[in-house]
């Protein structure tokens, strides 16, 4: 069986957060919210939370760990080669090297990391609710299961609080 | 929080975010201008002498150049400084400008991440042809091979060089097409075509805008922005070490890492002012590119400028007190007077004096001296790598080795192909993507109007 949505459709941000936190206060689980661009009121007021900056850190400890490794590996253990009277392992010419491609390390594996998490890759299907989210509309999808009985009191919510729109979708 | 009564705005004409949209996209679903074509047509003519350049490389060798065994390192290498300098730009405006807080980069940083695309691209294919036997480039890259496996040498510049371009190109692509998803998902739900709707849709990587996907974005833009931060400043400090790190009169210094990011900070900005008032003025995003976004860049250059200066004006006394009489006749007999005294002129003229116009604001108002200027600069960006690398190596330590110059039809060549390989990636930019970052740009529009609700916590960008 597939749920039943009550949409509510704002034309500003400041209504739209206005709205958010009222259905908030009535402790209801707000099911999505879509809008052009990050505000931060709603991101946080979803309650969720994105540990990619923690998991980037990790990508570059080990980055940076593997890389110098690796050189010690190839320059000292592996092939040692004079250079001008150099020691094998000279740290501070392999730090140079380990600074950038530790970034790059971190670069492609957080946005491998996002695109997981996020489960946006090419060519995905957007699941579109409202076509209008990504150009100038601000949209509250609310199960309907998690306001049965209440409908008519959340789509009064959503009007006097300046939605121009309130409909209902599967 | 911006505070549009004391900054003033950052966009014009009051527009709602339909029409934001609308504007931007409208160069995407208009008819392509005639201009359009005749500018491609001679940007791929340039784009096939470059061809035929790299064509007779490949052939006949490195011979077909002018570079000797005194001067190896020819126009090659000065436009390759030349172009990772412009491609500083991008990670420049979006990052620099980041940390600095400045809102009014959300209508450049776009266009300056897809130069920095193209121009490091550029960059990249004179180390590429210089090799000698390009198509054996993949020795540099340490993998393990069956001649011992023999690695490579991880303390020399050059491999460092090898690392840190690769990373850049890689590093500014992702970030700018990143930024580019939600853009792709407004193309796909607004246009009329079926087709854009489908390849747009397909590059818009499925973005609906939902808080799930805007909360990892911002965590992801916070990372990328931190991190490559970095780069801005390695990126051209490994690319002097090339040059640092050798024994050379005029080479061997420890100003070459500042002066060397300072000065592709200030031929990126230059570049992204010369893009930015053609595309202004071909497109007429006079709203969303202001007078103020002008005058701030050029604010900016007249800053730069004086580094520049100052920096010149260092090495040159530096020169006279180090008492070394190689880099005395360097500076003093090679460069500022000599036969490359031009290049040395041109160089301080272009980079330290005439950007110091920027001063009058009759000259940051005037559009058409703005762009002379910033062509100047770029101009005199070339003259100080030329007279970096040719100066350098045509007269050192002995005068029997002492060598001339000369650039020949297939180096020549080689430098108008990257710039119309520059201005072809530049013009398809301008027809197929949203040239100003919308989602980014809806945002800051807000700050134009009153607001309603009062913000309870401070969003810290």
């Amino acid at each position: 069986m597939s749920k039943k949505f009550l949409i509510g459709v704002f034309d500003d941000e400041s209504a739209l957060i206005e709205a958010f936190e009222k259905i908030r206060e009535k402790g209801v689980k707000v099911e999505e919210v879509y809008t052009p661009y990050p505000i931060h009121e709603i991101l946080h007021g979803m309650g969720k939370k994105t540990h990619i900056s923690h998991a980037a850190f990790f990508y570059g400890l080990f980055g940076a760990i593997g890389i110098l490794g690796f050189m010690y590996y190839a320059a000292v253990i592996d092939w040692p080669l004079h250079f001008g009277g150099k020691p094998f392992n000279t740290f501070p010419s392999f730090i140079v090297v380990s600074i950038v491609a530790t970034i790059l390390i971190v670069t492609l594996a957080t946005l491998f990391t996002f695109s997981v998490r996020a489960k946006i890759f090419p060519g995905k299907a957007a699941p579109i609710v409202d076509v209008r989210a990504t150009n100038d509309k601000f949209i509250i999808v609310l199960d309907r299961e998690t306001i049965a009985g209440m409908e008519s009191e959340f789509d009064q919510l959503f009007r006097s609080h300046g939605a121009s729109e309130v409909y209902e979708k599967e | 929080m911006y505070k549009t009564e004391i900054r003033g705005k950052l966009i014009d004409g009051d527009k709602s975010m339909d029409q934001i949209s609308r504007e931007i996209l409208a160069p995407i679903d208009a008819k392509t201008p005639k201009w359009w074509y005749a500018a491609i047509t001679v940007s791929l003519i340039l784009f096939g002498w470059g061809i035929y350049s790299i064509y007779i490389t490949l052939t006949q060798g490195i011979g077909t150049w002018g570079v000797n065994n005194t001067v190896g390192w020819g126009w090659a290498i000065i436009n390759f400084v030349w172009w990772i300098g412009i491609g500083h730009a991008g990670t420049a405006f979006s990052i620099f400008l980041l940390i600095l807080r400045q809102k009014w980069r959300t209508a450049i940083n776009r266009a300056a991440e897809a130069m920095t695309v193209v121009a490091v691209g550029c960059a990249a294919l004179f180390p590429l042809l210089h090799m000698g036997r390009p198509w054996l480039f993949f020795f540099i890259f340490p993998y393990p091979n069956t001649r011992g496996p023999l690695w490579v040498n991880f303390n020399s510049p050059l491999f460092w060089d090898f690392v840190a371009i690769s990373a850049y190109l890689l590093i500014s692509a992702s970030f700018w097409y990143f930024g580019m998803v939600p853009d792709f998902a407004t193309i796909r739900d607004t246009t009329k075509s079926k087709i854009k709707k489908a390849v747009y849709g397909f590059f818009a990587f499925g973005w609906t805008g939902s808080t799930k996907e805007w909360l990892r974005y911002e965590g992801l833009a916070f990372v990328l922005g931190g991190i490559a931060a970095v780069l801005v400043v390695s990126v051209h400090s490994i690319v002097s070490t090339d040059f640092a790190v050798s024994v050379e009169p005029g080479w061997h210094t420890t100003i070459f890492p500042p002066y060397f990011v300072v000065g592709a900070i200030f031929s990126g900005f230059a570049m992204v002012l010369t893009l930015v008032v053609l595309m202004r003025k071909l497109y007429r995003m006079e709203n969303f590119i202001t007078d103020s976004h002008v005058d701030a860049v050029c604010r900016i250059l007249i800053f730069i400028s004086l580094i520049m200066g100052t920096a010149y004006i260092t090495e040159i006394f530096i020169a006279w007190y180090s008492g070394s009489p190689y880099e005395m006749f360097t500076f003093f007999h090679n460069r500022i007077t000599g036969e490359y005294a031009l290049q040395f002129w041109g160089m301080f003229i272009f980079n330290a004096l005439v950007p110091q116009l920027f001063w009058f604001k009759t000259v940051r108002k005037r559009l058409w001296v703005v762009f002379i200027i910033s062509l100047l600069i770029n101009w005199g960006m070339w003259f100080e790598r030329f007279n970096i690398v040719v100066t350098s190596l045509s007269k050192n330590y002995l005068p029997a080795n002492w060598a001339e110059y000369h650039p020949t039809f297939i180096e020549i060549g080689m430098f108008v192909g990257t710039l119309g390989m520059f201005a072809f990636g530049v013009l398809l930019f301008f027809r197929y993507i949203p040239m100003i970052a919308i989602s980014e740009i809806k945002m800051v529009s807000k700050f134009d109007k009153p607001q309603v609700v009062p913000h309870k916590e401070k969003s810290h960008e």
